[in-house]
C-alpha cells in the first residue's frame, strides 16, 4: 500500500480555560490515503471536529489550546510549520466545508466575489477569474452560474449554499477535503444530493476526503475507512464495510442501532448505560 | 462597486423623507457657509477701477492700488464714499450682508447691541458686530470642527476597537483598563490646561476633543469585532488561508460598518453641541472668533436684547434638529435588526 497522504500520530488536544484543563482529544492516531474517504463518527463532544480543525491548526493559539503529537501532511509536520506556509496549505491543499452553509458565507458579498477571493489568493496565475468561477460552480451542479455569481448568500437555499461552499473549497483543487458535518443542517433529500455530489467530485478531482459526521446512515457506500470516536478516543476503526457489518464496540453498536430503518418500529433510540460508560473509560 | 445590500440601505434611507430632506438642507447650508466670505463681508464682491475688475473677497489689494496712500489693505467702505475713487470710474458690488463677523459698526445710532434693522437683519451684539455674520461664520467653524472631530475620532476608535476585539484576551484586557483610566480624566480640566499652554485655537481644541471622543466608537467596534470574529464565515475564511489583515479588512470590516454609519450624524451633534458648550463657558475658541457659544453667553448677559439669544438658540436648534433627523433616518435604514 502506498504512503498515506495524511498521517496523524498520538494527537492530544487540551483546552485551558479559567484554570481548568479539558482533554478534548486523548492520543489518537489515524491515516488517510490518496483518493480515499475516511469517515470520523462520534457524538457531539467526542472530539471529531477539534481533530479536524487541528489538522491545519485552526484552533486557538498556544496558551488556550495545546496540541501535541504529530500531524504529517506530504512529508511536512503541520505542527511546526510557520504561519505563512500554513496559510499556503489552507484552502489550497487542505480545504474545509462546515456544517452551517448559511453562516459560512460572508453575508455582505456576492458568492461570485467570495469564490474569486479564494482563487486570487491561491491561484494568482489565473487571468480569467470569472470563467474559473463559472467552471467550479458548474462542477458542483449550479448550472446557471452566470446568473448566480451576482447572488448573495441569503438569496440561496441551504442546499445551494452548501454547493457554493463546496465550490469555494474545490476552487483550488485541494488534495484533502475536510467536510465537517456537511449535511447536518440540510434536510434528508438534499443530504443525499450533497453526498452524491461529494462522491462524484472525489473521483473527478482525485482527492481524499475526511468526512465528519454523527450519522452512520450517510457513510454507507461512501466511506472507505471509519474511525469511531468517543470522549476523545478512537474506540473502533477499520474498513467501513467491516465496521458497519460487524461492529465490535458497544458504542459503535449503539450508534448503528440509531439509524432508522424502514419497517422497523422502535419506541426508543438505543442509549449507553452508565456502567458501560465506566467500562469504556477504563479501557 | 457597492453591494446590493448597501444600495438597498441607501434606498431605504432615501425613502425616509424627513431624513433625506434634512440631509439636503444641512448639506446645502454647510456648502453655502463655505462661501461665507461672499455672503457677509466688509469687502465688496466685485470692484471696478480704471476699467479692470477686482475680487476683494478673494484677494488682497493695497490701498495704493485704488489711489490711496498706504500699503495696507484698502478700506473699501471709506473708499466707496470717496469721490476721487468714483471719478476714476470706480464702482463696487457688496455681498448681501455688508459686514464681516469681526468688524464693529459704530455708525449705528445709540449703544450696542442694536436691534435688527435692514442694515443688520439679526441685529448686532454688544460690540456692534453683525449677529447674522457671526452666526454664519460660527456655523462654518462648528460644522468643520465636528466633521473633522467625527472623522478623526471614528477612524482612531475604529482602529483601536478593532485591535482590541480581534486580538482579544490580554491585549483586550490591558487596553480596556487603559481606556478606563483614560476616560476617567476630567475632560474640562484637560481642555483648560491644554488651552492655557498651547492657546485656545481650533487645532488644540480639536486635538483635545479627539483624545476623548474616540472611546465611544472603540467600544462599539470592539464589540462588533468580538462578535464577528467567531462567526463561521470568518473561520471559513481562515480555513481558506486568509491572513489576519485580510480577515480584518475583507471579512470583518464590511460587516461592522453599520454602527459607524449610524453613529456618524450623532457624532456631529455631540461635536457641535460640546463646542458650543465650551465656548459658552469661555474655554473654547479665543474671543474674537465668531462662535455660537459666545453668542449664547452674550444673549444671557443681554436679556434686554433678545435678538442675540433668540437667533443663536434658533440656529443651534435647527442644526441639531436636522442632524438628529439624519441620524434617526440612518439608524432606521442601516440597522440590520430592523430588516427582519
Amino acid at each position: 500500500m502506498s504512503e498515506p497522504i495524511l498521517k496523524v500520530e498520538n494527537l492530544e488536544i487540551n483546552f485551558h480555560a479559567d484554570g481548568q484543563t479539558t482533554e478534548a482529544v486523548k492520543g489518537i492516531s489515524f491515516s488517510l490515503h490518496e483518493e480515499k474517504v475516511l469517515a470520523v463518527v462520534g457524538e457531539s463532544g467526542s472530539g471529531k471536529s477539534v481533530t479536524a480543525m487541528s489538522i491545519t491548526r485552526l484552533l486557538p493559539e498556544a496558551p488556550v489550546c495545546q496540541v501535541r503529537g504529530s500531524i504529517n501532511f506530504m512529508q511536512q509536520d503541520m505542527l511546526t510549520l510557520k504561519n505563512r506556509q500554513l496559510r499556503d496549505i489552507r484552502g489550497k491543499d487542505i480545504a474545509y466545508i462546515f456544517q452551517e452553509p448559511g453562516t459560512s458565507l460572508n453575508p455582505v458579498f456576492s458568492i461570485g466575489s467570495q469564490i474569486a477571493e479564494v482563487i486570487k489568493l491561491h491561484r494568482p496565475e489565473i487571468t480569467d477569474v470569472k470563467a474559473e468561477i463559472v467552471r467550479v460552480l458548474d462542477l458542483v451542479g449550479i448550472h446557471d452560474a452566470e446568473k448566480r455569481i451576482q447572488a448573495y448568500p441569503h438569496e440561496l437555499s441551504g442546499g445551494m449554499q452548501q454547493r457554493v461552499m463546496i465550490a469555494m473549497a474545490l476552487a483550488c483543487h485541494p488534495k484533502i477535503l475536510i467536510a465537517d458535518e456537511p449535511t447536518t443542517a440540510l434536510d434528508v433529500t438534499i443530504q443525499k444530493q450533497i453526498i452524491d455530489l461529494l462522491k462524484e467530485l472525489k473521483t473527478k478531482l482525485k482527492m481524499s476526503i475526511i468526512l465528519i459526521t454523527h450519522n452512520f446512515g450517510i457513510i454507507k457506500g461512501f466511506a472507505d475507512d471509519v474511525i469511531v470516536m468517543f470522549r476523545g478516543k478512537i474506540v473502533e476503526s477499520g474498513p467501513a464495510e467491516k465496521v458497519l457489518q460487524n461492529p465490535q464496540h458497544p458504542y459503535t453498536q449503539a450508534l448503528i442501532e440509531c439509524i432508522p430503518r424502514l419497517g422497523v418500529r422502535k419506541e426508543r433510540l438505543t442509549t449507553i448505560q452508565h456502567e458501560e460508560l465506566e467500562k469504556i473509560n477504563a479501557s | 462597486m457597492f453591494s446590493k445590500l448597501t444600495i438597498r440601505q441607501f434606498k431605504r434611507f432615501r425613502s425616509i423623507k424627513r431624513a433625506w430632506i434634512s440631509l439636503w438642507i444641512l448639506s446645502a447650508l454647510f456648502i453655502l457657509s463655505l462661501f461665507s466670505e461672499q455672503i457677509a463681508n466688509d469687502k465688496p464682491l466685485l470692484l471696478g477701477y480704471n476699467g479692470a475688475i477686482h475680487f476683494p473677497t478673494l484677494k488682497f489689494y493695497s490701498d495704493q492700488k485704488f489711489g490711496g496712500l498706504y500699503k495696507t489693505e484698502a478700506d473699501y467702505k471709506k473708499l466707496d464714499e470717496d469721490p476721487a475713487f468714483h471719478a476714476q470710474g470706480g464702482w463696487m458690488l457688496f455681498p448681501p450682508v455688508r459686514f464681516d463677523p469681526y468688524s464693529s459698526d459704530w455708525s449705528e445710532p445709540g449703544a450696542p447691541p442694536h436691534a435688527p434693522s435692514l442694515r443688520h437683519p439679526l441685529g448686532t451684539d454688544n460690540a456692534a458686530r453683525d449677529v447674522f455674520a457671526r452666526i454664519l461664520y460660527g456655523f462654518r467653524t462648528g460644522m468643520l470642527f465636528s466633521l473633522a472631530l467625527t472623522v478623526i475620532s471614528t477612524i482612531t476608535g475604529f482602529i483601536l476597537g478593532a485591535v482590541q476585539g480581534y486580538a482579544g484576551r490580554y491585549v483586550d484586557l490591558a487596553m480596556q483598563r487603559i481606556i478606563e483610566m483614560w476616560s476617567a480624566l476630567p475632560f474640562l480640566y484637560v481642555v483648560i490646561l491644554m488651552a492655557s499652554i498651547y492657546g485656545q485655537n481650533f487645532a488644540v481644541l480639536l486635538l483635545v476633543f479627539c483624545m476623548f471622543r474616540w472611546i465611544a466608537t472603540s467600544y462599539y467596534i470592539r464589540a462588533e469585532f468580538l462578535r464577528l470574529k467567531n462567526q463561521t464565515f470568518v473561520h471559513a475564511s481562515k480555513a481558506t488561508g486568509s491572513s489576519h489583515l485580510r480577515i480584518i479588512f475583507s471579512q470583518i470590516l464590511p460587516n461592522s460598518l453599520n454602527p459607524v454609519i449610524t453613529l456618524f450624524p450623532f457624532g456631529l451633534i455631540t461635536g457641535i453641541s460640546s463646542l458650543t458648550a465650551l465656548d459658552f463657558l469661555g474655554f473654547g475658541l479665543a474671543p474674537p472668533e465668531p462662535s455660537w457659544g459666545e453668542l449664547l453667553q452674550q444673549g444671557l448677559q443681554n436679556l434686554t436684547a433678545p435678538w442675540v439669544a433668540i437667533s443663536s438658540v434658533t440656529a443651534l436648534f435647527i442644526t441639531l434638529l436636522l442632524a438628529s433627523f439624519i441620524g434617526e433616518g440612518a439608524r432606521a435604514a442601516f440597522d440590520t435588526k430592523a430588516e427582519e
